[in-house]
């Protein structure tokens, strides 16, 4: 029945998809079939049916979409990574329309190649946390290769969304009164400027943007989308990911953090070499190290004596690891969380929920706004060109209260060249000012990690491992003795 | 098996174990002892599921070690790689700056009973 259910909705979702398997849960590894193995390896057998269950079961969790509207105020600004849209008028709305739609979108998706060294075919109801990874990524990558304020001309309109006043001093929303359409002066939608005669406009996508479409950018947006293909190849598919994963010790089927995120990012963008002229760094310690950065990003630093006369230096995604709270958010944070999110420079940032991962890439006032991941979409063949990219764009933006969101999180930035990274520092550097807590979430520190390191401090010598308690002997009354003692740093 | 009641006292709070009074006294037996050292207190988040245990919950650190610095100590003794998530929070709640010496963060953040009070913490996972 369950197959039923899922069969039939795929159906209505997704008839465009080219690659459509029947039969989505007897896929068979392919691995020739061995008739000898069967009697021997039945625990395996066992696992697998239980791997089929259970990706049948998420297939159908994380299949639903539901409809819940979410509220737009219309009197006060929300942010989208860097640009604000206060949404009183169509234009306003419009451009926020395009600032959210155009991002991309990775989902949960099903019935792609199983994942090397072992039989999955969907990352549905574990993969959340690399798909917000991969979100950022692509984020990053957006802003590296696309024209600066790109808009994908064939984003969706709004779904799901209403745009309301909210009386001031009363949190509940009084005069409710949705606008659904802010059509009426302008006409039908009327495309400001006519589209080149050989695009043939789709009738779900009546709106253009103000601008001509732009081939060359609609090449390389397609290009980047097929680098998050569900395949082994793609660099930052979900394969690749998991498979950088397991030197971390992670495998498919687990779940991830946004740190352990944020390093096989790193490693893939080092790794391929599809992606010219950028570098990934990752915060160590909630430090940024900015020597570190700057012989990342220009090899030549690294040569002695330094080439000076050298002008390469490549862009920057910079992550940032952190933790803004024990059990629960640390309150005192979030005002620094919405500066961060109101900076240029910032591509977003991947955490979410308590074990539910979102990536936010905005607010409106007390609310973050995320793309969420928590959708199983059947796999796009991203090889057979001119794919559709409709299910790679999300067309109902959702809010949730800072309060829920989890402390672990990941903060990525962008820059361009030198210069754009020194104005990226002292922009961020403001930012993190801005926290009721005494000190800031991270830093920016000249040098580079090893010059803050333990050089000619006695202790480190003294022995790793030896304070860790081996497991299972907590209980153990000479520890217990032992422990009361101060060890002298 | 170990006995089970033993982990029981273990696993309770530096705090939950030791009255204010003992705390209080310990912290000025050992400052008049040291008094260029700071008492620390490191504990591990409650609900840690990846970073080890310490057996040690008491430190004493001199005044101008920076943060990187005592970061690194307890990141080398537990034997972490540099990539593994790891956290100090200041009294379970705030981070604080890798570039401050543990004099200044002690200044500004020691509890009543004159110990530093530290929770350290990976990051948690997310899946569903």
């Amino acid at each position: 029945m369950q197959e039923e259910l899922v069969e039939n909705r795929r159906q209505q979702q997704q008839q465009q998809q080219p690659m459509e398997r029947q039969g989505s849960f007897g896929l068979r590894p392919p691995q020739t079939p061995d008739p000898g193995r069967e009697a021997v390896g039945e625990p395996d057998e066992i696992d697998k049916l239980k791997a089929k269950l259970m990706s049948a079961w998420n297939n159908v969790k994380y299949g639903w979409t539901v409809k819940s509207k979410t509220s737009f105020n219309k009197m006060s600004p929300v942010s989208v990574l860097g640009h604000s849209y206060l949404l009183n008028s169509e234009d306003e709305v419009e451009r926020f329309r395009l600032a959210f739609v155009s991002r991309v979108w990775l989902t949960y998706r099903r019935e792609f190649p199983p994942m090397e060294g072992s039989t999955w075919t969907t990352d549905c109801g574990w993969g959340c946390m690399l798909r917000s990874g991969q979100m950022l990524l692509a984020q990053g990558l957006l802003v590296h290769l696309m024209p600066r304020d790109w808009a994908w001309p064939d984003a969706q309109q709004l779904t799901d969304v209403d745009f309301e006043v909210f009386r001031p001093n009363s949190p509940a929303r009084a005069g409710g009164v949705p606008i659904p359409s802010f059509g009426s002066p302008r006409g039908s939608n009327t495309p400001v400027k006519s589209l080149p005669s050989d695009q043939v406009p789709k009738s779900s996508q009546k709106k253009r943007p103000e601008c001509a479409r732009d081939r060359q950018a609609e090449t390389v947006h397609h290009g980047l989308v097929t680098w998050f293909g569900d395949q082994p190849l793609a660099p930052f598919g979900v394969h690749q990911l998991v498979e950088i994963g397991k030197s971390s010790g992670k495998k498919a089927g687990d779940w991830y953090g946004p740190s352990i995120v944020a390093h096989i990012l790193r490693k893939a963008v080092a790794k391929t070499c599809v992606v010219q002229n950028l570098a990934l760094y990752v915060a160590q310690d909630c430090t940024v190290y900015k020597e570190d950065v700057a012989r990342l990003c220009d090899p030549s630093l690294c040569q002695t004596p330094p080439d000076p006369s050298s002008e390469t230096w490549k862009s920057v995604i910079i992550l940032v690891p952190v933790r803004l709270g024990g059990e629960a958010l640390n309150p005192s944070y979030i005002e620094c969380v919405k500066n961060i999110l109101k900076l240029e420079c910032c591509i977003g940032i991947i955490g979410g929920k308590p074990k539910h991962s979102l990536y936010f890439v905005g607010f409106q006032d007390e609310q973050l706004l995320y793309l969420d991941p928590h959708y199983c979409q059947p796999v796009v063949d991203v090889t057979q060109i001119n794919f559709s990219l409709e299910s790679f764009h999300c067309s109902s933006p959702k809010k949730m209260p800072f309060t829920r969101m989890d402390p672990s999180c990941t903060i990525g930035f962008y820059a361009k060249n030198k210069k754009d990274f020194e104005s990226l520092c002292s922009a961020v550097n403001v930012a993190l000012s801005s926290t009721q807590e005494k000190y800031p979430i991270f830093t920016f520190v000249e040098g580079q990690s090893q010059d803050y390191g333990l050089e000619g401090h006695s202790s480190i010598h003294s022995g790793p491992a030896a304070l860790i308690l081996p497991p299972g002997k907590l209980g153990q009354s000479n520890n217990r003795r032992h422990s009361d003692e101060f060890v002298f740093l | 098996m170990p006995p089970l009641e033993k982990p029981q006292l273990q696993n309770k709070p530096f705090k939950l174990r030791k009255s204010f009074a003992t705390r209080r006294q310990e912290v000025a037996g050992i400052r008049a002892k040291f008094p260029n050292k700071i008492p620390v207190i490191i504990e591990r988040f409650d609900r840690e599921k990846f970073l080890p245990p310490l057996d040690k919950t008491k430190f004493l650190v001199p005044h101008e070690l920076s943060m990187t610095q005592f970061i690194t100590i307890i990141r080398n003794r537990m034997a972490l790689l540099p990539t593994q998530a790891f956290y100090l929070l200041v009294n379970n709640s705030g981070l604080s700056s890798m570039s401050l010496t543990m004099a200044q963060v002690y200044k500004d953040h020691q509890d009543e009973d004159g110990f530093l009070y530290m929770t350290y913490a990976s990051q948690e996972m997310f899946g569903r």
